[in-house]
């Protein structure tokens, strides 16, 4: 209809229809029975585009399964109408219209009109005035007139003192307003019969409560809070973090003892967290002027941790005072050993603290350089010193002094074979010395270098010195021999 | 409906503004009609006849009025800005408030019912006033609104308290810095606190100070010449700094009144000012300054010009800044900015400080000089540590946020109870306006 397509020009002029479309002529896309092929799920345009040759495809492309769209009633039209409405919350008659739905009610009450609430407000008869209200500072037109604005502002205390400009009165405070509203208004609660019961009258007048002069100081604390210098602010604000920083320490090391005391001795470290945080808050307060003196905040925060390494210290240090004749054959009864706890040293941070461990864990080690010569020593006698199997204080101090005792065979050893090379080295130089004076000045001009020495040296130590080459090697026929003498001295 | 609190009543908001007024619905999100507030007048001769006026009532911007010397008057976007015999340019507002309101009818007319098209009879109205406004005004603008345009409601609400409405808040600073008048209004749970208001007419002095600026022979330039663009018959193009080539229409020139020319020229000083002139962010520094580099500027005349940075920069620093020169020889200098605040500020309750503080609302087409948002963020933060401005980006936002605000204000459904009805007005008259527009 929109106007002859390129195949009915060609059917008009009966030409043959082209296999191959011309680039201008849009291709259709498929043939109608092709189109009727078309797998369900698949969009025209994408079957299009693939055509009939991607069958599999067409399973993974079936249309999700989606909820089924929610009816939203928005079937049918809704009609509208401008509509007068009365407002209940007027005092008069103004009629204002609005769109309304047009099967609404329009009888119904103005929706808006519920939120038109007003505070209930205080009204005291004469009677009542001259009876309790009565007050030097205070008339009682003024009183009305503080009532009449307090009603009109709906208790907006900020704004009521802003309007406040009672003819030929005095200047009045925020607070002198407050003041009065909420004394009358306790007096007339407390005068006046009351309905409820007593619990609820009480928290109106707590809700009533005015402190005056708390509220003056108050405020003039928050102004001169503001009239700070930039600089006061900053050294403030540094205080404080420094304050959070040290409250933290505390507080972890504090966890930390507890746990401690806790798994490990069964018993509270009976420091209320409280004490912790006042210790704090306490050295703030004085804080600033001692830095300012001593400059070494350091000192200052160690007071309150000194504290605690005595505590830690408690646990085995009490019993140990009143150690009897029976504590002790009860201690000899159940393996039980009392060790002096090292008097606390003035350094007592918490690197320098040391906590409570189990002997197994401090089992003495040998010193590194001589580690493997120590291990081969105790292998050759058939020790494991890395476990212990039952780490009896007896057992533990056996294998400290067998580690000892062994640590300075290696040493001794070590001492001897040196010795023993230094001797043989100038042996050799000696001899060979004595050779070239006999020789006459064969090469006397080349010194003897330690190169020299050595390969001079070679043939002979193994001609003559079997057992040197033994000794260097660390056998344990030699090493067996000095052990047992060295061990048993100082053992 | 009653879930966002909004029920259209199709009410009309006005806000007469220095430099233009706003009308619309409520419940827009624009205002339809901006009209320029200046308007121009010719005093008529006797002999002038009364088919012309019956002929001149039907266009659209002129309208007649009836006071004691016959005057014709020309309002809105062709009023003063054409060219006319003998014609007089006034505005009726004096630092934001209305001193005349003989033009106020013409012009709230022309704007309801010649651009909005609009019936005002059938609309609830809400005009905005500034927060320093006198009883009598408010009074005088509920009667015009009542006897003249026949509201069947009326309302007049603070542009401080709808400038906060607008940033959606309950208690705000407002500064509100417009074309005649800045202003900082402390705003309480929607209630101005009075003893904060600080207002001063600081803009018109940084128009002075630039118009004097420019008018002044600089180092590498001439004094310039703000002849406006209607009394320029011909100019050829000069290269920048060179005086200009032009001829005046001389014919115009011996029939143009002071008051236009003063007009023409103010507003070539404002797009100077508006295309060119900027402020420091960072606070005033000449090399800062200069280094924000030069920009070009041509004047009607043909002259042109590549203002430097200090030129440009020196202007919007009024704002914030005046030299002690400039204070001794001007002793009635309008207080600056940072001034207004502090003492807004420090007669407002020490509580209510930090409140407001947080809740900074900048509104007012003399808010968008670029730059001034960031440099008063500057400068609160150096005196108040917890500063958070409310500056809308959208400049349409931010030049008539007074008006959104009633537009928001006029809109609410609890809002109905507070109109004054014609019945209201008829019954209890004048007082009425104080007593329900706190």
């Amino acid at each position: 209809m929109a106007g002859a397509s390129a195949a009915d020009v060609r059917s008009i002029l009966s030409l043959p229809n082209p296999s191959a479309a011309g680039p201008s002529q849009p291709r259709k896309p498929a043939a109608p029975t092709e189109r009727a092929r078309k797998p369900e799920g698949i969009s025209r345009e994408l079957y299009s585009l693939i055509g009939p040759s991607v069958p599999t495809l067409a399973a993974q492309l079936a249309k999700p399964r989606l909820k089924q769209k929610p009816n939203l009633g928005g079937g049918g039209r809704v009609k509208w109408e401008w509509r007068e409405f009365k407002n209940g919350a007027r005092g008069d008659g103004l009629e204002l219209s609005h769109w309304v739905k047009a099967g609404s009610d329009p009888d119904a009450e103005y929706p808006f009109a519920k939120y038109n609430v007003q505070a209930p407000s205080y009204v005291y008869s004469q009677d009542e005035y001259t009876r309790l209200l009565e007050d030097s500072e205070w008339t009682k037109e003024e009183t009305d007139y503080l009532f009449n604005l307090i009603r009109e502002y709906d208790s907006r205390f900020y704004v009521v003192y802003d309007r406040y400009e009672f003819p030929n009165g005095t200047p009045r405070t925020l607070e002198d307003i407050k003041d009065r509203y909420f004394s009358v208004c306790r007096k007339l609660v407390r005068s006046r019969p009351w309905a409820g019961d007593e619990a609820s009258k009480n928290q109106l007048l707590s809700s009533l409560t005015f402190d005056k002069e708390r509220e003056t100081t108050r405020k003039k604390y928050v102004a001169s809070l503001e009239n700070r210098t930039p600089e006061q602010i900053a050294e403030e604000d540094a205080l404080f973090i420094e304050l959070q920083r040290l409250e933290q320490t505390e507080r972890r090391f504090k966890r930390d003892r507890d746990e401690l005391l806790r798994t490990l001795l069964g018993i509270e470290s009976g420091l209320p967290d409280v004490q912790v945080d006042e210790e704090g808050l306490a050295g703030m307060s004085h804080e600033p002027k001692k830095r300012k003196k001593g400059g070494n905040a350091v000192a200052e925060v160690e007071t309150p941790v000194s504290a605690s390494p005595s505590v830690i210290s408690l646990g085995p240090a009490i019993p140990k005072k009143a150690q009897s004749a029976k504590s002790a054959a009860y201690d000899a009864q159940h393996c039980i050993v009392r060790t002096e706890v090292p008097a606390t040293t003035s350094s007592s941070t918490k690197i320098a603290h040391q906590p409570v461990y189990l002997r197994s864990y401090k089992l003495p080690a040998p010193k590194m350089t001589a580690a493997p010569k120590i291990a081969q020593v105790l292998g050759e006698l058939g020790i494991s010193h890395t476990r212990l199997v039952m780490p009896t204080r007896d057992n533990c101090a056996q294998l400290e002094s067998l580690l000892e005792a062994a640590s300075a065979l290696v040493e001794t050893k070590k001492l001897v074979d040196k010795v023993d090379q230094d001797i043989r080295t100038l042996t050799a130089r000696l001899s060979n010395r004595q050779s070239e004076d006999a020789d006459g000045e064969g090469t006397g001009d080349a010194a003897p270098t330690p190169m020299d020495v050595d390969e001079a040296n070679d043939p002979d130590a193994d001609a003559d010195a079997e057992g040197e080459v033994d000794g260097r090697a660390q056998s344990v026929v030699s090493t067996r021999s000095a052990r047992s003498t060295r061990g048993r001295r100082s053992v | 409906m009653v879930n966002y609190g909004g029920d259209e009543v199709s009410a009309l908001v006005v806000d007469i503004g220095s430099s233009s007024i706003r009308a619309g619905y409520a419940g827009d999100d624009t205002p339809k009609a901006i009209v320029p507030t200046s308007y121009g007048y010719v005093k008529e001769t006797p002999s002038t006849t009364e088919d012309v006026t019956m002929s001149d009532t039907t266009e659209g911007e002129e309208s007649k009025l009836a006071s004691r010397p016959r005057v014709k008057l020309y309002i809105g976007q062709n009023g003063p800005s054409l060219w006319r015999e003998n014609m007089e340019v006034n505005n009726p507002m004096q630092n934001g408030l209305i001193a005349n309101f003989d033009p106020v009818n013409a012009l709230v007319s022309h704007a309801l019912k010649d651009v909005m098209r609009c019936d005002p009879s059938e609309h609830p109205i809400l005009v905005t006033e500034p927060a320093w406004n006198t009883q009598e005004n408010r009074e005088r603008m509920a009667e015009i609104m009542f006897e003249e345009f026949q509201v069947p409601a009326f309302y007049i609400a603070n542009t401080g308290v709808l400038n906060a409405f607008a940033a959606g808040k309950g208690s705000a600073l407002v500064i509100d810095i417009g074309q005649s008048t800045a202003s900082v209004t402390p705003v309480v749970d929607g209630f101005v606190l009075r003893k904060g208001l600080q207002y001063s007419s600081l803009p018109q002095f940084v128009m002075a100070h630039a118009r004097h600026l420019l008018a002044t022979p600089a180092a590498r330039r001439q004094g310039i010449s703000l002849v406006p663009q209607q009394l320029i018959a011909s100019k050829e193009p000069v290269e920048a700094g060179q005086p200009p080539k032009f001829t005046l229409r001389q014919d115009r020139v011996d029939k143009t009144t002071v008051s236009w020319r003063k007009w023409a020229e103010e507003r070539e000083v404002e797009e100077w000012m508006q295309s060119v002139a900027g402020v420091i962010d960072q606070g005033y520094n000449e090399q800062f300054a200069h280094q924000r580099g030069p920009k070009h500027y041509e004047f009607p005349t043909g002259y042109n010009y590549y203002f430097n940075g200090i030129e440009r920069h020196v202007v919007g620093e009024q704002f914030f800044h005046h030299s002690r020169q400039l204070v001794e020889t001007n002793p009635n200098i309008p207080k600056n900015l940072p001034a207004l605040i502090t003492q807004s500020l420090a007669a407002c309750d020490p509580d209510l400080r930090q409140v407001l503080m947080g809740n900074v609302v900048l509104s007012g087409g003399g808010s968008q000089f670029p730059g001034l948002a960031d440099r008063l963020n500057v400068e609160l933060t150096r005196t108040f540590p917890h500063v958070k401005i409310h500056a809308p980006g959208n400049p349409i936002e931010r030049r008539y946020g007074g008006w959104l605000g009633g537009s928001i204000l006029a809109s609410l459904g609890t809002f109905h109870q507070l109109w004054i009805s014609k019945e209201e007005w008829q019954e209890h008259g004048r007082p009425i306006v104080n007593q329900r527009c706190k």
